[in-house]
């Protein structure tokens, strides 16, 4: 029998629960006898291979158009899709935007803000993905295994690896569950 | 008796009891959010629901009483689904992000309610709806988004501390945590006694000081009495690293259950007065570094030359410090003058009485809790000793009749249309006028009703403080105890200082003349000196300060000697009723700094004196206004 493969994503988020995956040091090499890790955002293969995966990981909220799809297509090849983090898990950080509005984040930045030498212009381009509201993960596709914390702790993120290339669930409590 | 069975086990308890009470009582644990022990129940967050047998619904078993044959489960499937539907419900209300927030990870009830159900994230999202943070509180931040609408800090407000600051306004999701008519905090009748912040379940009130400062897992707790007045809370000092991170009331204190004043949690962590950290000396006019041995020689030699010698000590200190400082300077020294910075004031004359009748005549200040009538003389308890007037406060609402004579502006007068303008030294023109009311009626309509009151209370209490106490003769006394016997009425005393009734046991209370002084010993600890006494020392050629912060006395003094302040040492307090309670030592001292018995130590050892260390024995030799309990 092949190894279960595993694919990961970042979306709204800030790269620390990836970075927070490679917090588990050594043990990457026994991850990797028991998995096949396919598409990462720190690997070569950028996308999830088109025959699908068995474990898909995302990281972070989802924000505009562009994470929808992404988002979308890692739930489309994986069998389970885990959110990793408060961000994909809650909309996290990013979604405080949601209590005032896109448009005010935006000119908070790129007008507003204290560094701004010039008069400061929002960024527009047909290019451009379209700004949504926030949303946790769930809010738009099914999710199979929540790992919520800012950054989950690496013992947690090995320990639900380890379990899922074994073909087993993880049961994310007690000392393994924290929001943050 | 009722019996029930909660979850297969038959249980007995009191008519009354309600369902969570019973099976809290057998062990039985059922998570809860807006109950509170020390609250009536409330049944407002829905999170304690449990299946009882024949009911149609869930029911909250906060505030359902237990009934004879009630079967109850409180872990089926249908209970199990309903927590945490109903903890969902309140996650996705408003802003629980658990990242932003400072009580997150240990110190949030909801959060740690969400762990145990082992939620790993909830299903809906909130709608978003931001509501203003109002930060115009000098301790207090109060943001609704992460309010849970439980209402235990107003019902504390209104059944603990009997202010009414707090309430809501709006209903439903749009349901807003207001002071007063919706105004800041800042602005409003809050009195800044923090029980609020320390009943919050969430982040949805927290203190300034503390956020951020240290979780629960990260402090140490050192649970103690309060030394900001002689009322004897029991207070809980959290530390971390040898810092005070807060100050919180000892939910299972008997006296104040958790209730602290402004004076007691949040004015302690604001001091920011000039610390001294080694022992100085004046040369050429200014004060100087030294060692110790230098300072200490230098002080002895001063207390030694046979000249007039006064000594003067803080009424804040432990009772062992000032049992040392009596031996020291009185018993062995034999100065001129040994007294306290109060002179006895807040004690002397009560002292003398009892002495003379042969037996303590006032009570516990447990007697305020369950009083129907309270006569006030000349003491404001909203301004001072906040916590007994919390006692008095709350209880108003229930028919508690407050009477207030004072000659000074009075804010506990404010709760009452009893007020009694007193002249200051004619209290006992005051309180025979009143007998006389009790005997012969009177023309005066405002004692008509303040007989009228006390003739009808059965359990009244008269409280009086340290102005009536500097002005009261033994005639006035004699009316004062009449009156309480007339009455069958409860007696408290307010002294002072939090060990001013130590003072009073020592005969520490005489009035302060330092004229032909040549050299004067003043045992400061961490109080402020009053001008007064700067004033008074201006004519002493010597002066030592035992002392922690730089003041006008250290400008004035010619050796300083570096002590603890109130969270650096360990003692044993009189509070105002009687009751012998430990301050506990939080922190550590800056190296070189002693504390105030260490120093006195040394004083004797360099002054070849043996002092009394039986302290207690000391305090045992008086008789004292109010029965001593041992702890």
């Amino acid at each position: 029998m092949s190894k279960p493969t595993v694919a990961s994503d970042w979306l709204c988020g800030c790269a620390g629960c990836h970075m927070s995956l490679l917090d588990i040091d050594e043990r990457i090499l026994q991850l990797v006898e028991l998995v096949d890790l396919r598409a990462t955002p720190i690997t070569d293969l950028k996308e999830p291979d088109k025959e699908g995966v068995t474990v898909g990981i995302l990281e972070g909220g989802i924000n505009n158009t562009a994470n929808e799809e992404v988002a979308k297509r890692m739930r489309e090849r994986c069998k389970i899709l885990v959110a990793l983090g408060d961000c994909a898990v809650f909309g996290g950080v990013p979604a405080m935007r949601n209590f005032f509005g896109a448009e005010s984040a935006l000119k908070r930045a790129y007008i507003e803000a204290e560094s701004n030498d010039t008069e400061g212009k929002i960024p527009s381009s047909p290019e451009l993905a379209e700004m949504t509201r926030v949303h946790a993960l769930h809010e738009v596709v099914p999710v199979d295994l929540f790992i919520p914390g800012c950054p989950p702790n690496a013992d947690v993120i090995f320990y639900a690896l380890s379990e899922l290339a074994q073909g087993r669930i993880p049961e994310i409590k007690d000392d393994k569950l924290h929001w943050h | 008796m009722i019996k029930l069975t909660i979850d297969g086990k038959n249980i007995e308890v009191q008519e009354g009891t309600t369902v969570l009470k019973a099976a809290e009582a057998t062990g039985i644990y059922i998570p809860t959010l807006c109950s509170h022990p020390q609250l009536t129940p409330y049944g407002g967050c829905r999170l304690c629901m449990v299946e009882v047998e024949g009911a149609p619904t869930l029911q909250p078993s906060c505030t359902l009483p237990a009934v004879n044959g009630m079967v109850v489960k409180t872990n089926t499937e249908k209970v199990m689904k309903a927590r945490k539907f109903v903890l969902t419900l309140i996650f996705s209300e408003r802003n629980h992000f658990c990242m932003y927030c400072p009580v997150s990870d240990g110190d949030c009830e909801l959060q740690n309610r969400a762990y145990d159900e082992d939620m790993t994230h909830w299903d809906l999202q909130p709608n978003w709806q931001p509501f203003n943070v109002d930060a115009s509180h000098p301790y207090i931040i109060l943001d609704n988004n992460r309010c849970i609408l439980c209402r235990r800090c107003v019902r504390a407000c209104d059944e603990l501390v009997g202010n009414y600051t707090l309430g809501f306004e709006e209903r439903g999701a749009d349901s807003l945590l207001v002071a007063d008519y919706n105004v800041p905090l800042g602005e409003s009748s809050c009195i800044s006694c923090g029980t609020c912040v320390q009943i919050c379940p969430t982040g949805a009130l927290i203190d300034r000081q503390s956020a951020y400062q240290g979780k629960e897992t990260e402090v140490e707790h050192h649970i103690g009495v309060c030394v900001e007045c002689p009322v004897g809370c029991q207070r809980d000092v959290l530390t971390r690293d040898n810092r005070l991170v807060r100050i919180e009331g000892d939910w299972d204190a008997p006296l104040n259950h958790g209730l602290l004043c402004e004076k007691g949690r949040f004015l302690p962590l604001e001091d920011d007065r000039d610390r001294i950290l080694t022992p100085l000396i004046r040369k050429d006019g200014s004060l100087k570094a030294t060692t110790w041995e230098e300072a200490l020689k230098v002080a002895a030699e001063s207390f030694n030359n046979e000249k007039g010698l006064a000594a003067i000590t803080s009424t804040r200190l432990p009772a062992e410090d000032m049992a040392l400082f009596k031996s020291i300077f009185g018993d062995n020294l034999k100065a001129d003058l040994v007294t306290t910075l109060e002179e006895g004031k807040p004690t002397s004359s009560l002292a003398k009485m009892a002495e003379k009748l042969g037996k303590s005549f006032e009570t516990s200040l447990e007697s305020l809790k369950d009083t129907d009538a309270v006569l006030s003389l000349e003491l404001d308890l909203v301004d001072d000793y906040q916590v007994a007037g919390f006692f008095i406060k709350r209880q108003l609402m229930n028919g508690t009749k407050l009477i207030v004579a004072d000659s000074k502006d009075n804010k506990l007068a404010e709760a009452t249309t009893m007020r009694f303008p007193l002249t200051s030294g004619e209290e006992a023109d005051f309180l025979t006028q009143l007998l006389d009311a009790f005997e012969n009626s009177s023309e005066n309509p405002a004692l008509i009703e303040i007989v009228n009151v006390l003739k009808e209370s059965e359990k009244a209490c008269i409280v009086y403080g340290e102005a009536f106490a500097a002005n009261a003769d033994e005639t006035a006394i004699t009316l004062l105890l009449n009156l309480a016997e007339k009455i069958n009425a409860r007696l408290i005393g307010v002294k002072g200082n939090a060990n001013s009734m130590t003072a009073a046991q020592l005969e520490l209370e005489a009035p302060i003349n330092v004229e032909e002084c040549q050299a004067a010993f003043i045992l400061l600890g961490d109080e402020d000196p009053s001008q007064k006494l700067v004033k008074t020392l201006e004519e002493v050629p010597f002066v030592v300060a035992q002392t922690t912060y730089r003041s006008q006395l250290t400008g004035k003094a010619d050796v300083v000697l570096p002590v603890a302040m109130w969270a650096e040492q360990s003692g044993t307090y009189l509070s105002l009723d009687g009751k012998m309670q430990k301050a506990i030592k939080s922190l550590d001292a800056p190296e070189g700094v002693l504390t105030s018995r260490e120093v006195l130590q040394k004083i004797a050892k360099s002054l070849s004196i043996e002092p009394n260390m039986d302290w207690k024995a000391s305090l045992m030799k008086r008789m004292p206004t109010v029965q001593i309990q041992e702890a």
